[in-house]
């Protein structure tokens, strides 16, 4: 990573005495940005660290009790709960493992002479391009087994997707994956043709074979932009809502925001929920924070 | 000197006052994205007409309704002066102080006479039998059931359905006569299903459907006084009724597992079901065949008796409130006079809208209007609904949290399923010191 | 991409080809359904079974720009005989046009929620794009205290779950007047797509070889001028790719415009979905809304396509 400033400029130089000094571009560009965020944030972070200790419930007139931890040792101690955390959990795999694998994979294809690849790298970006709600709405369409195209052109007869709590969640998945594998694909793409061609050709020159040239160049080479598009992909299949909410109404398939949306805007215990969103934020700043170790590592290589 | 400068200030004061009323020319409600919305726009574009008071009905899907609505209540806003709300809001809208009194009104005008009794009790009371309103019943709705006439009146199906059943195929005078029909037109193999029935739980739809059964079948959710549930909503009815609705389950279509007004309407009109329960407002599109291939072979009827001859129906619809942070209380009071006008109320149900207004209802003119408004004046007169209270989507989550499981997952057994959750009720309701 | 060589590299290119169409082809399949939808007449969009083959109308996107209402029965023959074409449309769709008190046709809500989407989306996506590839150069190219903690903290602005944020948000909003505004939405978006953009970018801009600032900076460049001369068209491709995401997501965002938001400023995600009726969905003009509003971000990552791929020029030399 940076460690130093580059070629620093010698204090009487022409160009110094030009432009700006090196530490007032660096503020200049850098602290707007943190300043925005903080004021952005630090509101509605506070706001809900300080509800979280209390009963406060945003829909009524009453006074907010503080109660210490209860919040929290109430949601860790319910088995619904516990049982949404299980399903977020297997649900990130699923998704962000198939969106990897999906778009990983095409990007691989797509990195080679491909007639029209600007056309059909377009054309592959379209499920993206929509929004969640429309895309669960289809979806639900799509997969239905009397009026969906799914079952109909698979010939899969009354295959119920959405309505088995086994199926269900793999359902929603699918569906995830079909609209975000486009995202780590062109990501992955934007690695691979940075992988330097002579190093393709210095391989080939010494007999390597592709699967040694794969794991041995390729993926340490688009590792780090292929893991930036790990970790915002896991955030957002932690925090998924609008998918699982439209498709189905499984208990196999209330994911953690779903509960969380519930518990919110429905039953309106902000207190409560205040908590249970920041259980969230610390399980998911620490799945980061280990995202973010193994990228910095995988940089320095 | 002193007298000009009281003049000046006067006349300050004169133009600020004007200058508010000037602004208080234009009056916003809120409603959900649907078509009784359109109806009333059309209702008030005559109000405006007749006073200049410009009204706009603004909308937002349904499922964000309650979102929405609430989000702005909480934080005190202003952006809107009346609201369409869901009975189930009155406790939160009342309490939360989101509403405005609508007491003295309500004596000043009789409105618990005119509007039908039902309504009032549930669209503008709380807490319940205390006198106090918080509403004006603007739309009533209830559940109701839509069938395939050519399918019950099909002379082979009446003979084969004789000999199975031992009585006549006919619109289903109980619940277990539903039942019955239900599993005589449920045949997959022709891609025909008995019926469809309200599943989704991410709201109250399944919960709805449930009431439907538990109600006529004589059960309680509990004690709306004392909020008792132990004994009531883990009754041998209530389990009875929630049984025969797990029994309804296996005849639908395939994939009816998070269903609501929309799948049921389309269970109609792409044939897939013989009968359809569905809320009485979404009845029009079944009425045209642009809209319902089948409409000249669709009938309707009121939700049937249970094993003890009651017979009740979930409640729909909403009552009209002022927001109690409008800027605009006094014009919107003024609407809400000239709304409960008898040839208002007259007009709104020509328009389409379900009126509350209790002469309009019994008129022979309302009641032939539609193929369904019988069924619908019917019911209005026999209608119950959901706990009001301000935690009612608790109460919503925990009842959905057990009885889905049962119904669609086939999981336990639905005595389990009301004993767990009539603890948790209890608990809820003393969480909120309504129970020792 | 190696250039192909051998026969075998010739078949396997080939076969690499005929994967790609064939899961370009499955990847589009359900986007043509949509777009199929928004071509049918009403009455095929739900069928039992679904309905493949039809004469297509364009009556779905006429009936999205017009505010409809269910009809209980069928126009009588002289009424529809005497209405303009587009209200025979809706005619045959089972509603009418819905007119306001002076008798004028009124529009769907949907052309004004358009603009907003653009307006919003647009200058979002300049923002967040800017600030965030400014950012990223600042933390690539300079030492700053911290650097690993700052990071992360603009990382995780991106963390919490947008359900609870709503609350807090909306009530700082009414103080500062925001809701229901454009300027409330674009700050909005431009915080959210802020992680994301700073972190692309960083990773873009780490990868451009610093020998040619400092080999500009030697040719008497200053910092600034190196940066917008050098560095900045460099990252063309970085930046291209970071702004189809930000307007991706700021394009298609629908929690907080329905929260913020009421009639002036609300953007169209929110009323696509919306066309409920009497109980029964138009799924032609859901379909028809959610096209029409495909084709700006269609176009707009089109005409960046090239971008997207050129690939990184300095690649070759890098260390």
């Amino acid at each position: 990573m940076t460690t130093d400033v580059i070629t620093r400029l010698d204090p009487q130089s022409h160009a110094a005495k030009r432009g700006l000094s090196d530490l007032s571009i660096r503020n200049l560009f850098i602290i707007p940005t943190i300043l925005f965020l903080i004021v952005f944030n630090i509101f509605p972070l506070l706001y809900s660290l300080y509800y979280s200790f209390t009963d406060f419930r945003a829909s009524t007139n009453a006074p907010a009790n503080f109660i210490g931890l209860q919040n929290y040792r109430e949601l860790l101690n319910d088995p619904f709960i516990w049982n949404n955390f299980v399903i977020t959990a297997k649900y990130v795999i699923v998704s962000v493992a198939g969106q990897v694998v999906v778009g990983f994979g095409v990007a691989l294809l797509l990195n080679r002479d491909i007639p029209y690849k600007g056309l059909i790298t377009t054309l592959l970006l379209l499920p993206m391009m929509l929004s969640m709600a429309v895309v669960g709405l289809f979806w639900k369409l799509l997969y239905d087994p009397s009026f969906g195209i799914i079952n109909y052109a698979l010939g899969l007869g009354t295959f119920e997707w959405l309505a088995n709590p086994d199926m269900a969640l793999y359902a929603v998945a699918i569906t995830d994956i079909w609209m975000w594998s486009p995202f780590v694909m062109l990501l992955s793409l934007a690695g691979l043709s940075a992988v330097p061609k002579h190093l393709y050709e210095a391989a080939a020159i010494d007999r390597a074979g592709s699967l040694y040239t794969f794991f041995r160049i390729t993926l340490p080479l688009v590792a780090p932009i292929l893991m930036i598009a790990i970790i915002f992909r896991t955030m957002e299949a932690f925090k998924t809502f609008d998918l699982a909410y439209i498709l189905t109404s499984q208990p196999t398939t209330e994911v953690l925001s779903i509960r969380l949306y519930k518990m919110a805007f429905q039953e309106w215990q902000t207190g409560r929920s205040c908590a249970l969103a920041y259980i969230m934020l610390i399980v998911v700043v620490a799945i980061t924070n280990i995202y973010v170790k193994y990228l910095n590592k995988v940089k320095e290589r | 000197m002193r007298r000009k400068i009281a003049g000046i200030v006067a006349g300050i004061g004169l133009t600020l006052a004007s200058g508010t009323s000037a602004l208080a020319q234009e009056l916003t409600i809120f409603w959900a994205e649907w078509d009784p919305a359109n109806y009333l726009q059309e209702l008030v574009n005559e109000y405006e007409a007749e006073t200049g008071v410009r009204v706009t009905v603004e909308t937002t899907p349904w499922s964000d309704f309650q979102t929405k609505a609430f989000t702005e209540f909480n934080a005190r806003g202003d952006a809107y002066d009346l609201v369409v709300g869901d009975s189930q809001w009155l406790g939160a809208g009342s309490t939360g102080g989101h509403y405005v009194d609508l007491t003295d009104f309500f004596k000043e005008h009789n409105l618990g006479e005119v509007m039908a009794p039902a309504t009032v009790k549930y669209y503008a009371e709380y807490p319940g039998n205390s006198g106090k309103y918080w509403a004006i019943p603007l739309e009533g709705d209830a559940v109701g059931w839509s069938y395939r006439t050519d399918w019950f009146e099909d002379p082979k199906e009446m003979e084969a359905f004789k000999a199975k059943y031992g009585y006549d195929l006919a619109p289903p005078k109980d619940w277990k006569q539903l039942r019955d029909i239900a599993e005589f037109f449920h045949r997959p193999d022709e891609k025909r299903y008995g019926v469809a029935i309200y599943t989704d739980n991410s709201y109250d739809a399944l919960v709805m459907g449930v009431e439907n059964a538990i109600f006529s079948f004589g059960g309680e959710l509990g004690n709306y006084e004392t909020y008792e549930v132990e004994g009531y909503i883990n009754s041998d009815k209530a389990v009875a009724a929630l049984e025969a609705y797990k029994e309804l389950y296996q005849f639908t279509p395939p994939g009816w597992a998070k269903t609501f007004f929309v799948e049921n309407n389309q269970a109609i009109t792409e044939g897939l079901a013989a009968m359809s329960m569905n809320y009485f407002a979404f009845f029009p599109a079944l009425l045209n065949e642009a809209t319902n291939p089948h409409a000249k072979n669709t009938g309707f009827f009121a939700n049937p008796a249970g094993p003890d001859g009651d017979q009740f129906a979930a409640l729909g619809g909403q009552g009209i409130s002022i927001v109690s942070y409008s800027q605009n209380k006094e014009e919107a009071m003024k609407f809400l006079e000239w709304f409960i006008r008898d040839d208002v109320q007259k007009r709104w149900a020509e328009l389409g809208g379900y009126t509350c207004h209790a002469k309009t209802l019994e008129s022979e003119e309302f009641r032939n209007a539609t193929p369904y408004n019988e069924a619908f004046y019917q019911t209005m007169f026999k209608v119950k609904d959901f706990w009001a209270v301000p935690e009612f989507a608790e109460l919503l989550q925990q009842i959905n949290q057990r009885i889905y499981p049962y119904i669609v997952g086939g999981e336990g057994t639905a005595k389990e399923a009301l004993d767990a959750l009539a603890v948790d009720w209890t608990e809820t309701f003393k969480k909120y010191d309504r129970l020792q | 991409m190696a250039a192909v060589r051998t026969p075998a590299e010739r078949t396997l290119n080939r076969l690499a080809i005929v994967s790609v169409l064939l899961v370009t082809l499955i990847f589009l399949a359900p986007i043509y359904w949509i777009t199929a939808t928004a071509f049918k007449p009403r009455n095929l969009a739900t069928t039992v079974p679904p309905t493949v083959m039809f004469e297509p109308e364009v009556s779905p996107f006429v009936k999205l720009f017009l505010r409809r209402s269910q009809l209980r029965e069928a126009p009588s023959e002289e009424q529809y005989a005497a209405a303009p074409w587009w209200e025979q449309l809706v005619f045959d769709g089972g509603e009418k046009v819905v007119r306001s008190g002076t008798g004028e046709v009124r529009w769907s809500a949907y052309p004004d929620r358009f603009m907003n989407s653009l307006i919003i989306a647009v200058s979002s996506t300049v923002l967040a794009v800017g600030m965030g590839t400014l950012t990223a150069y600042g933390f690539s190219r300079f030492k700053v205290a911290g650097e690993q903690d700052w990071l992360f903290f603009i990382l995780s602005t991106r963390m919490l779950p947008p359900v609870v944020v709503a609350i807090p948000m909306f009530l700082m909003y009414r103080v500062f007047g925001l809701t229901d505004t454009h300027v409330g939405l674009i700050i909005l978006y431009t915080a959210f797509n802020m992680s994301f953009s700073v972190w692309l970018m960083k990773g873009f801009i780490d990868e451009i070889p610093r020998e040619y600032e400092e080999a500009a900076l030697v040719d008497g460049y200053t910092r600034l001028q190196a940066f917008f001369k050098v560095v900045l068209p460099e990252a063309a491709t970085g930046i291209a790719a970071t702004a189809v995401f930000c307007f991706i997501i700021a394009w298609n965002e629908y929690a907080f415009a329905l929260i913020m938001t009421n009639r002036r400023a609300q953007t169209a995600p929110p009323f696509i979905p919306s066309q409920i009726g009497s109980g029964l969905p138009d799924w032609t003009v859901i379909a028809a809304g959610t096209v029409l509003f495909l084709l700006p971000v269609a176009i707009f990552t089109f005409l960046l396509r090239n971008h997207l791929l050129r690939g990184m020029s300095f690649g070759a030399i890098r260390k």
